[in-house]
């Protein structure tokens, strides 16, 4: 592994190494209220960190109000999923993920496989499903182009940095211009998004130069320099992982490394195969939906 | 044809129809016919011998009048209308014509397709387990990743639910046709929702009815009892410690064209026929609501494709399903047949496949070969594909019920650009063939014997322990001259499938009289008398 040159970071001032391990709460309540009450609810909720090699799941609970039986499953991506159904007539549903995670150090951009490595056959079969032009992360012509130009004279993980930076610069982050639905496309025409169309709009680039890359679902503690036992709003959060030799992750929303301040819970060809909860249920339109993520920094 | 012309008498001096096979069959072999190479299962190509497997039937047909043939062909359109079977075709309701010379294959013939059938099912099945477990064929190299994940019918989100028995493909119809040479090959497999069993079983019962003397002179294998095997292979899908499991049909309503057949079964096996909204999952269980209240589900033998199943895992806006189904199944407590996914399996490159499946699988090479297939994700028989598109039958990879598919002889140059176009641009959704000329039997048109072009769907029932293959199936004909589409949504009709038992088997001895049709009993019964038989036919229907 070496480091990237090519972009130094300007939001991140702990910079690679020696910053650590951190120790982080997360807590995230999503809420429905409902204008009458509804019945046959049936959820799926994707909010369980991951414990793996880079991060460890120290503590994680999942609960309903009204309370619910859960089922848990890990689905094909390898996430956990916490199933659960309400058949009560109710008008408000809220759902409290709490987890305590102990993230690594800051990932950094993996030098590991040149172009012609990323063409071959054999690998663009095992990675078929992270090159996919899917529903959110569509082939569109100019995007492709434009990608294709940073490829030049870059190594592959250049150019994921590279794209990430364009990404970054040509969008401008505001809500309410796109919703849950909106491809990378949509975003790109509106030249504004949130995380989930930074991420969209980089793996649409990724993929049209070949770099195969997956939508990663998390969060993020807001302030670099964290102050341990302070309680701060953090944000659902979305970045992306590129294959150049192996999986890193990098966040084009923030143009920053994967750092200890980033908790991943699933990762998938887009959004649709991570998204936190989805459901079916049985009434009238949600009349407000509430979602707020508290992050602690404990150690 | 060159034998059979010289050595047959030729008509009306010049012109040359072929041998003069006499009565109902005259002009049968015309050398002029539309795909004359095609194998003709009643005569010999060349030098117009009876095959074994029709000796009997011939003799009994060469005898009849055409007036014969009238009345007989019209005592079956009134049986079929007082049958109520009817399909639907591009939305209008309308009888299933069903042609009155059965099509029969010997004892041996069925052997070896039962065996071929078999070793499919079993393959299949271990395939599914693999590709929904830890994809070790994949991790093998035997297959490309990408053939598995590029298929819209691998739904990621069975992954991972594994049913008590192990058993995905409860019910299967592996379509074979027979080629130039006779040889049965597999056109195509059916692992997902295969219809068409209770032609079989009515079919069978309208010919029994109708002509019971041709009966008689055959000992033909029953089909009546196909229900009694399905209802053993859902019961044994149960989980292990559920004593007298609950099983269900799960339909999508009234307006499916198969509706017939769900009832059918239903009634046939006693269990009850429901509807997404009779039933309701909580808490991971399905239950049943009936007017003594909530009852729990353990097997649901559904008639609902994968896509309207589910609405938490598939299209949110289908109401014909159940919600949390597929959540009920992972959790074991419910039983999903066949399985949800199954689509992979019956995907028709993953079908080209089956012989490196067969290997990987089975070690074993396959029983019943495939028709020859390009495969247009593969650059060099893309190429090849384009090239000859006019001699090719071009196939959607997902399609079923004859739906998309080109013939490359009947198009003109505008549809094949504009087929090249949409296989250029996705080549995962296509294979072609070349034209399989299917065998020909006898059928009714006019007041004569024509040959038609026929295929064959038999049924196979796993129970986890044994596969059970129904010996018959339905055997589907294109009736207009010429004509190789089949598939009853493109207006083809259907022939009962006639299985000989073995002179002399054990399998012979165990069906006794009770496995065959047309022992002596119905041998009394001239097609006049059929009321006889038809007052209990009809009790049964006053009872749906």
């Amino acid at each position: 592994m070496t480091a990237a040159s090519t972009t130094p970071s300007t939001t991140d001032t702990t910079g690679p190494n020696g910053t650590g391990t951190w120790r982080l709460r997360v807590v995230h309540t999503t809420g429905y209220r409902y204008q009458a009450p509804v019945v046959q609810s049936f959820n799926e909720a994707r909010l369980t960190p991951r414990s793996d090699r880079w991060q460890n799941l120290v503590v994680t609970r999942i609960e309903t109000t009204p309370p619910t039986r859960s089922f848990r499953y890990t689905d094909y991506w390898g996430t956990e999923v916490t199933a659960f159904d309400l058949h009560a007539p109710h008008t408000e549903l809220k759902i409290v993920a709490s987890s305590v995670v102990e993230t690594g150090e800051t990932v950094l951009p993996l030098d590991g496989a040149t172009w012609a490595d990323l063409r071959a056959d054999r690998l663009v079969d095992r990675y078929g499903e992270y090159l996919e032009w899917t529903r959110y992360v569509p082939r569109h012509k100019e995007l492709g182009q434009l990608a294709r130009e940073l490829r030049k004279g870059r190594k592959p993980h250049e150019t994921v940095l590279a794209i990430a930076e364009l990404v970054h610069d040509r969008l401008t982050y505001k809500r309410g211009t796109t919703g849950v639905h909106s491809s990378a496309v949509d975003a790109w025409e509106a030249r504004e998004g949130v995380c989930q169309d930074y991420a969209h709009l980089t793996l649409a680039m990724l993929r049209a130069v070949g770099i195969p890359s997956r939508y990663v679902s998390g969060y993020l503690h807001t302030k670099p320099d964290g102050v341990v036992g302070e309680t701060v709003v953090g944000e659902s959060h979305a970045w992306v992982e590129a294959w150049t030799g192996g999986w890193w992750g990098f966040d084009p929303t923030n143009d920053i490394e994967i750092s200890p301040r980033h908790i991943w819970v699933a990762t998938g060809r887009d959004y649709a195969d991570v998204s936190p909860v989805k459901g079916t249920y049985s009434g009238g339109p949600a009349a407000a939906i509430e979602v707020s993520v508290e992050v602690t920094r404990l150690a | 044809m060159e034998r059979s012309a010289t050595a047959a008498r030729p008509k009306r001096g010049a012109r040359d129809t072929g041998p003069d096979l006499g009565g109902l069959f005259e002009g049968y072999l015309d050398p002029r016919r539309p795909h004359a190479g095609a194998y003709d299962e009643m005569f010999a190509q060349d030098d117009a011998a009876v095959r074994q497997a029709y000796r009997r039937l011939h003799e009994q047909l060469a005898a009849s009048q055409p007036g014969d043939l009238t009345a007989r062909s019209e005592a079956l359109d009134r049986a079929l209308v007082d049958q109520g079977i009817t399909f639907s075709l591009s939305g209008q309701e309308r009888p299933f014509p069903l042609d009155l010379v059965p099509r029969v294959i010997t004892a041996q013939e069925w052997a070896r397709l039962e065996k071929g059938i078999v070793q499919r099912v079993r393959a299949l099945e271990m395939f599914l387990a693999d590709i929904y477990g830890d994809q070790q064929i994949v991790r093998d190299g035997v297959l490309p990743r990408r053939l598995i994940t590029s298929c819209d019918h691998f739904h990621r989100s069975a992954a991972g639910v594994l049913p008590p028995n192990g058993v995905r493909i409860h019910v299967s119809g592996i379509d074979v046709v027979r080629d130039e040479e006779g040889t049965f090959r597999v056109l195509e497999d059916n692992l997902r929702n295969p219809s068409g069993v209770s032609y079989v079983m009515e079919n069978r019962r309208t010919m029994a009815r109708v002509f019971p003397d041709l009966f008689a002179k055959h000992r033909v294998r029953a089909v009546g009892d196909y229900a009694v095997h399905l209802l053993r292979s859902l019961r044994a899908a149960a989980a292990a410690n559920v004593a007298d499991p609950n099983v269900v049909v799960l339909t999508p309503g009234v307006h499916n064209s198969a509706y017939f057949e769900h009832s059918l079964l239903a009634r046939q096996m006693g269990v009850e026929l429901v509807e997404g909204r009779d039933l309701f999952c909580r808490d991971n269980v399905i239950y049943l609501r009936t007017t003594e209240g909530e009852r729990q589900v353990d097997v649901i033998y559904r008639r609902i494709d994968d896509d309207y199943l589910d609405p938490v895992q598939f299209r949110p806006d289908s109401v014909l399903g159940v919600a949390g189904i597929l959540n009920a199944a992972r959790a074991g407590n419910v039983v999903i047949a066949n399985a949800v996914g199954n689509g992979v399996g019956d995907d028709k490159l993953v079908y080209t496949y089956l012989p490196e499946i067969l290997e990987y699988y089975l070690g074993e090479s396959p029983l019943l070969p495939n028709v020859d297939t390009f495969r247009c994700w593969l650059p060099q028989e893309q190429e090849q594909v384009l090239d000859r598109i006019d001699q090719l039958v071009v196939k959607p990879v997902e399609g079923s019920g004859g739906y998309g598919i080109v013939f490359g002889p009947d198009s003109d140059p505008k549809e094949l650009n504009a087929l090249r176009k949409k296989i250029r641009a996705h080549p995962r959704g296509w294979i072609a063939q070349p034209v399989v000329q299917l065998s020909t039997v006898p059928t009714k048109v006019g007041q004569r014997l024509k040959p038609r072009h026929v295929d064959l769907r038999p049924f196979a029932v796993n129970d986890g322990k044994s596969v059970f293959v129904l010996p018959g199936g339905l055997t589907r004909v294109a009736l207009p001259e010429g004509s190789l589409v089949v598939n009853s949504s493109q207006g083809g009709g259907s022939k009962d499938t006639w299985v000989l038992a073995a002179r002399s088997s054990t399998a012979d001895a165990e069906l006794s009289g009770q496995g065959l049709v047309g022992a002596a009993a119905l041998d009394e019964f001239a097609p006049e008398q059929g009321p006889e038989l038809t007052s209990a036919q009809q009790q049964q229907q006053q009872q749906q």
